[in-house]
């Protein structure tokens, strides 16, 4: 069982700019089911990308407390889970090829040696790179890449995937697809997810709950359900009805946006 | 001069795309070619003052024979490889430091850019005052040299490491040790790589100056021997030994450790 409970008082950011701390979160409070699909959406710096690296482990300093699986994450350097994270770009090791890549993510989070193979050649097909695993990453497109890096996440087996717009920096035509394709991996191992855009249009295509951040500092402003019938429709009118709602509830009251 | 123009020819090569069939061919004709531009060289200025290809040989040969450029290499050698050490060791660990913590950087930045300019003679000349004529100032005075540019490289690429595949392999709970041998240390190597090849061709040319002016066997030593005596054919002679050495490391060394390491790369076509 795979819950994620957040429960974020305050995140400072301390620089030189602002030595007293910039707030970038305030009073973040929501949970994420087993096996649901949770889209965090909000406008550019307003923190969901902060809060997804707070929920990784990336960013230990924060006021209040994450729970994973009902275990707290500590605020030094253990988890209680395995995640799978897919970023913005590839972060692809250049000098591996993909092969190697998912090996060195397997390797570190301590899957046993005999299952890698097997492992990184079924997701590199479900991802349609079954040929591309003894390619290096330079050798392969934006898109491909980004596919690589999903399916290195899905490799380990994670128990939460947090994703933080992973398909933001393609054009929209492979965007779409993996929309798709993201969908489809989910189904059919159902993990519980948390992913974060700005789109809103993404994230009514995807979501079984969308939840709403204002601008900085980072609070909550709404939570959406998605109550549209899967497997879902990128052509229904439904959902496009659904996302202009979303839209206007991002751009509606927030400081002057 | 015609041997220094055929080694620049073959070492500034800098195609890594090129296979090693391609390569010679193309190497041997540029070789055959500054050959025989040396020789009309020779003819146009006089064998006095320049001798050809021919003679040079001659000269190389009997040194080959009498065992003095064996000895002499030797000499020449051991300098540079504990220079070499010891300049990798100080400019790694200073690069390094800068790269990491900015303290180091504004502390140290000034002295490495001092370090850098000043003149290879003042720390030849200071070394043998300070230490006397024998070799410990010789490989003082070599590593004091070089170790600014290791340095500066080093520090260039600790500051270039890119912190998101860190982050990347911490996500994927990649332990520190892993993280360091794993992600950062591929980042640093081909400016490690630089520092290499501009350290080697610092502490050849440094190694050759302290010996002409402070030691009694190696290279430099002869080179300013032969010069002294207006034995121009021995000049040559070890000019060209001293040239070929240096082009044999980098063609059967550091070449294909670059290729072997950097297989990876993307290749520039332009």
């Amino acid at each position: 069982m795979a819950t994620i409970t957040i429960d974020i008082i305050s995140k400072l950011f301390r620089s030189r700019a602002y030595p007293e701390g910039l707030l970038a979160l305030d009073n973040i409070r929501f949970g994420v089911a087993d096996r649901e699909f949770v889209c965090l959406v909000g406008p550019s710096g307003c923190g969901k990308s902060t809060v997804l690296n707070l929920i990784g482990g990336l960013d230990r300093n924060y006021t209040g407390r994450i729970e994973i699986d009902s275990r707290p994450l500590s605020h030094d350097g253990s988890h209680p889970v395995r995640v799978g994270y897919v970023f913005q770009e590839p972060r692809l090791l250049p000098w591996l090829t993909v092969r190697k890549n998912i090996y060195f993510a397997l390797e570190s989070i301590g899957v046993p040696h005999s299952e890698w193979r097997q492992r990184t050649e079924t997701w590199l097909e479900k991802v349609g790179l079954a040929g591309f695993a003894d390619s290096h990453p330079h050798e392969l497109s934006g898109g491909m890449q980004q596919r690589s890096a999903i399916a290195r996440a899905f490799a380990v087996d994670p128990e939460i995937l947090l994703m933080d717009e992973p398909f933001s920096g393609l054009d929209e035509l492979t965007a779409r697809s993996m929309r798709q394709q993201i969908l489809e991996l989910w189904d059919t191992t159902r993990k519980t997810v948390l992913f974060v855009t700005h789109n809103s249009f993404e994230a009514s295509y995807l979501a079984d709950r969308i939840l709403i951040m204002s601008p900085r500092p980072g609070r909550l402003r709404q939570e959406m359900k998605v109550e549209l019938p899967r497997p879902r429709n990128y052509e229904s009118s439904q959902l496009f009805e659904f996302s202009v709602q979303v839209t206007r509830l991002l751009t509606h009251g927030g400081n002057g946006m | 001069m015609a041997t220094a123009d055929q080694s620049a020819a073959e070492v500034s090569q800098t195609k890594q795309s090129a296979l090693i069939p391609e390569g010679v061919t193309y190497r041997l004709v540029s070789v055959l070619l500054m050959i025989a531009a040396w020789q009309v060289i020779s003819i146009l200025v006089s064998p006095k003052y320049v001798p050809g290809p021919w003679s040079t040989f001659i000269a190389v040969a009997k040194h080959a024979g009498s065992g003095a450029l064996l000895k002499n290499f030797l000499a020449t050698i051991v300098r540079m490889l504990s220079s070499f050490a010891l300049s990798m060791i100080v400019g790694v660990t200073l690069g390094t430091l800068m790269g990491l913590f900015r303290r180091g950087e504004r502390m140290l930045d000034l002295w490495v850019m001092v370090g850098l300019t000043v003149p290879s003679l003042c720390y030849v000349i200071i070394s043998f005052l300070w230490l006397g004529l024998n070799d410990r100032a010789a490989i003082l005075a070599i590593s004091w040299t070089t170790f600014p540019s290791i340095a500066i490289n080093i520090w260039q690429g600790v500051k270039a490491i890119d912190q998101r595949l860190i982050d990347m392999a911490r996500v994927f709970r990649a332990s520190r040790w892993r993280r360091t041998v794993r992600v950062v240390l591929p980042q640093v190597l081909p400016y490690l790589m630089a520092a290499t090849r501009f350290g080697l061709g610092v502490v050849w040319k440094v190694t050759v100056l302290v010996e002409l002016l402070g030691r009694s066997d190696g290279i430099g030593y002869m080179l300013n021997y032969s010069f002294q005596m207006f034995n121009m054919p021995d000049v040559f002679a070890w000019t060209l030994s001293f040239t070929v050495f240096m082009v044999i490391i980098e063609l059967g060394i550091l070449k294909p450790l670059e290729r072997k390491l950097f297989r990876w790369r993307p290749e520039i076509s332009g």
